[in-house]
């Protein structure tokens, strides 16, 4: 083969060899020039037509100078040589004229390959677009049939990609989606819109729905005229699952934010999870009280009845930590999931999840401060593989569940706590007051209102400012804060306060301050007892300790008295023996004359005649005071009975004058008339006794009110002031001057006293020594005689 | 009984101090039989007199009298004139009496009612011990 180099060489060599050749022949031949100028313009045109300018023009130049020569050469032709120089001149022309129009062809050629060259680049760039595109793409006509689609499209749709070319878009949507699919077609083509989108899902050649966004877009018309449509689809379930993420994370905090406890709330927080996360069921297992094992406490069934037979199943079952999905769950306190259930061996339903048709699950737990305090169980009856935005979602949402069931055990224990005191407060048997920091009343427990028979207006108004100032007066009595200077002690005051129906009650007010959560005094608690029955059993008690005390030292003092009643009785006793042994013991030794003998006789009689009047006196007053002695009671006139104890006083006491002042008109009294006449004599016996000769006993009656008043008056020798309020008291008679020669037996005032108490009256005396006494004593008049009484003086 | 104790009751005196006038009458009878002579005081104060005044050889004193108790009387006499002798003849007849009344100065004490043998043996006791 030749070389490149050679045959340029030769190339261009050849017109000069061409136009030496026609000068030789123009030579040989002697030819006229014009002969041969054709020639030479042929081989110029033709290089013209093949070279570059410049090379034409070097041709054109040498053939110029090829015409000229020969006329140069021939001297005679000198003429010639003009005409060879227009010639020569032409042929320069005609070359220049040549390469110019040829450089211009050449140029347009050029660009027009040039074009033609991108053209086909561009086509090359754009199919590899086509198909290396990540979204689906097809062209189709304005039916929707698809002319051409990329494989990505088809892959999508794990379709056959040349099965694919003549379908329609439509046939592509699932079932529910081609209306929708249709009406975007109909709408491109009757002009109304150029771009139209929507998200349909399409079905794959599995079966399995596929999440895309369908969007379709007119195309101009094309050369051939017929208008086109662009079909892309892009796969949306990642979005689709995204979305599904944070709608599943928002539907749970709704459902948290709106529940007032984890009961309540664990169903609707299971639907969100089935819903929004496409699970067919869920079940909550919950950690039992020993924190040993878990049980479902909560299952939700979002897919239909043949899943209750497995929820059913889950009730029943327990797991124990790090045993099964929802045991390794709590153990590791992550989300744990399990693919393909047939396969896994230690998962505790395994055979209700076969029969229910469940393949896979997923536990996450619910998390709270570090501990797992649950499991939320997502079972579905495909097969699933979490994605790892899911788990991430899931062991967010077990934080957040874990979170919420926390606050809502403290918010619950808080409500019930608050119901508690609620009830504490309206129910307590305790009056209760709830006091603002001003002492102001905010709120009375029915107990407090019950307690002081008020109701809520008055106890505000009224009652509770009353009670406040008791408890300050009681406070400055004690030395105690008043209320409003500090509850600090907690102590209790105890204050008197009436109540609405003016009962009076003690009440035992207890303050406690509670105080905000700054720690200062907020409120009051004030607690009200009513210790009224305390305190008057108190008072009781006290009452009874003293008469106790008193009945203690009243008995030592009758132990005593009763002592010194038996030294006076023996020593009567014995004072009155001493005359009877003596005098009989020289009557029976005999000797003695028989005056003598009467004499003694007469003492021995008068004394033994005392011990008798002694011992009756003590066995009467025995009787009396044990209450023993019974009266005979008949309608009495005391104005007879003064007069019977005159007659039989009378023989022994000539030596006194008896005077009588009486009430004609004294009404009758109820009475034992002996006893009366008894006491009558007794009084009027003593009074001749103490009486001087001469002197005078006065004896009166008259009506005193509902009594009759008898009065009897001596102007003897009186009494001593440390006597007079003695004289009733056992053995206690006058010794002074003249009485100590007076026989008595020293019991005679004592009984005359129980006989008028016996008969519910009173007996007293008046005296001045020297000038005589007086012993005045009642006796109630019959009812019916003091009535009488009345209406005579009414 | 002895009816006379000679020499021992002649110019012997005995003061009888005793409100009650049976007690009085049977201690002068008795006495007297006995050969002593007798004085009477019916309260306290008149037997301090006479036993001041009239310097019986000793007293039979009794103790429940009106005015001061025969025991005052004993102080009051024992006071001026200690070495006198004073029974004490009392109804108040417990153990604890007997000692109450030695302790207050007693001499002896004899309890009512007594054997008339009884008063003249303790008379005698005193009138021989003077003697």
């Amino acid at each position: 083969m030749t070389p490149s180099w050679a045959r340029t060489l030769v190339r261009r060599a050849m017109p000069y060899a061409a136009l030496a050749a026609i000068l030789a022949v123009q030579a040989v031949a002697k030819a006229d020039p014009v002969v041969a100028f054709p020639l030479y313009l042929t081989v110029v045109l033709l290089v013209s037509l093949r070279e570059e300018r410049a090379a034409a023009f070097a041709v054109a130049a040498v053939a110029a100078v090829a015409v000229v020569i020969p006329p140069l050469a021939d001297a005679d032709a000198a003429a010639d040589v003009a005409s060879a120089l227009l010639l020569a001149g032409v042929m320069l022309a005609v070359a220049l004229s040549v390469g110019e129009l040829m450089r211009h062809a050449r140029a347009a050629a050029t660009s027009a390959q040039r074009r033609v060259d991108e053209m086909a680049a561009s086509d090359r760039r754009l199919r590899a677009a086509f198909e290396s595109a990540e979204v689906g793409l097809g062209l189709a006509d304005l039916d929707g049939r698809l002319l051409q689609v990329n494989h990505r499209f088809a892959s999508l749709l794990a379709r056959d990609h040349d099965a694919m070319v003549g379908s329609s878009v439509v046939d592509l949507a699932f079932e529910n989606d081609r209306s929708a699919v249709r009406e975007g077609l109909a709408l491109i083509r009757n002009g109304d819109v150029t771009r139209w989108e929507s998200d349909v899902e399409q079905v794959r050649t599995d079966g399995e729905p596929l999440p895309v966004s369908l969007h379709f877009a007119r195309l101009p018309n094309t050369v051939t005229g017929e208008p086109s449509l662009l079909v892309q689809a892009t796969d949306i379930t990642v979005r689709r699952q995204a979305d599904a993420i944070r709608d599943c994370i928002a539907a749970v905090r709704q459902v948290i934010v709106n529940s007032s406890g984890a009961e309540v709330a664990m169903p609707p927080l299971l639907a969100a999870l089935c819903e929004h996360l496409g699970w067919s069921a869920a079940q909550h297992w919950a950690l039992d009280s020993e924190r040993r094992s878990m049980r479902v406490r909560h299952g939700w069934n979002a897919a239909g009845p043949l899943l209750n037979g497995f929820l059913h199943a889950g009730r029943n079952a327990t797991v124990v930590e790090g045993s099964g999905l929802v045991g390794r769950a709590w153990r590791a306190g992550t989300v744990t999931a399990e693919v393909d259930l047939s396969a896994a061996a230690d998962y505790q339903l395994q055979n209700a999840a076969r029969l229910a048709g469940v393949r896979s699950a997923l536990a996450f737990p619910i998390v709270d401060g570090g501990e797992v305090a649950g499991v939320v169980e997502l079972v579905s009856a495909t097969s699933r593989t979490p994605t790892d935005d899911q788990v991430t979602m899931l062991a967010t949402a077990g934080v957040e569940i874990g979170q919420f069931m926390r606050r809502a055990d403290v918010a619950q224990a808080l409500r019930r706590s608050e119901a508690d005191h609620r009830a504490i407060f309206e129910r307590s048997p305790i009056g209760i007051a709830h006091v603002g920091g001003g002492g102001e009343l905010i709120e009375a427990n029915p107990a407090l209102l019950h307690m002081l028979e008020q109701d809520d207006a008055a106890m505000r108004t009224t009652a509770w400012p009353d009670l406040l100032r008791a408890y300050d007066q009681a406070a400055a009595r004690l030395h105690k804060a008043p209320f409003l200077a500090g509850i600090t002690d907690g102590g209790s005051i105890q204050v008197r306060a009436g109540t609405g129906t003016g009962n009076w009650l003690w009440l035992q007010l207890t303050a406690t301050s509670i105080p905000d959560a700054s720690g200062a005094p907020e409120h009051v608690l004030v607690m009200v007892e009513d210790v009224t029955a305390v305190r008057e059993t108190s008072d009781r008690l006290n009452e009874a300790l003293d008469a106790q005390r008193e009945a203690n030292s009243n008995l030592a003092k009758l132990d005593t008295t009763k002592s010194e009643f038996l030294s006076i009785v023996s020593h009567e006793f014995r004072t009155a023996l001493t005359g009877i042994q003596g005098f009989s013991e020289l009557i029976r030794d005999g000797g003695l004359e028989s005056d003598e003998v009467r004499a003694y006789g007469g003492y021995i009689f008068n004394d033994a005649d005392r011990v008798n009047r002694l011992i009756g006196d003590m066995l009467d007053l025995d009787r009396m005071e044990s209450g023993r002695m019974s009266m005979r009671t008949t309608q009495v006139d005391i104005n007879d009975v003064l007069m019977e104890a005159i007659s039989r006083a009378a023989p022994g006491a000539i030596s006194v004058e008896f005077k009588s002042d009486l009430d004609p008109r004294l009404p009758i009294v109820t009475g034992d008339r002996d006893r009366l006449i008894q006491v009558v004599s007794n009084v009027v016996n003593n009074a001749v006794k103490y009486s001087p000769e001469g002197g005078t006993v006065t004896l009166a009656s008259r009506a005193e009110g509902r009594f009759a008043l008898v009065s009897v008056s001596d102007t003897g020798i009186g009494i001593p002031p440390d006597e007079i309020g003695h004289v009733f008291e056992r053995f206690r008679r006058v010794r002074t001057g003249a009485a100590q020669s007076i026989p008595g037996t020293g019991l005679g005032l004592t009984i005359v006293k129980q006989i008028i108490e016996m008969h519910g009256g009173k007996i007293w005396v008046e005296s001045a020594v020297g000038h005589g006494s007086s012993f005045h004593f009642t006796i109630p008049l019959s009812p019916e005689s003091a009535d009488s009484l009345q209406v005579q003086h009414a | 009984m002895p009816e006379s104790n000679g020499a021992a009751a002649q110019g012997f005196t005995v003061l009888v101090a005793d409100d009650n006038e049976v007690a009085q009458r049977l201690c002068r009878r008795v006495l007297e039989k006995a050969g002593y002579s007798v004085l009477i005081a019916a309260d306290g104060l008149q037997a301090v007199e006479i036993a001041l005044n009239q310097h019986p050889a000793m007293i039979l004193m009794d103790v429940a009298m009106p005015g001061i108790d025969g025991l005052e009387a004993m102080r009051r006499i024992k006071t001026q004139v200690p070495a006198m002798p004073i029974v004490i003849a009392s109804a108040h007849s417990m153990a604890s009496d007997r000692e109450r009344f030695l302790a207050a100065g007693a001499d002896n004490v004899l309890s009512k009612p007594f054997r008339l043998a009884d008063l003249i043996s303790i008379v005698q006791s005193l009138a021989a011990a003077k003697a």
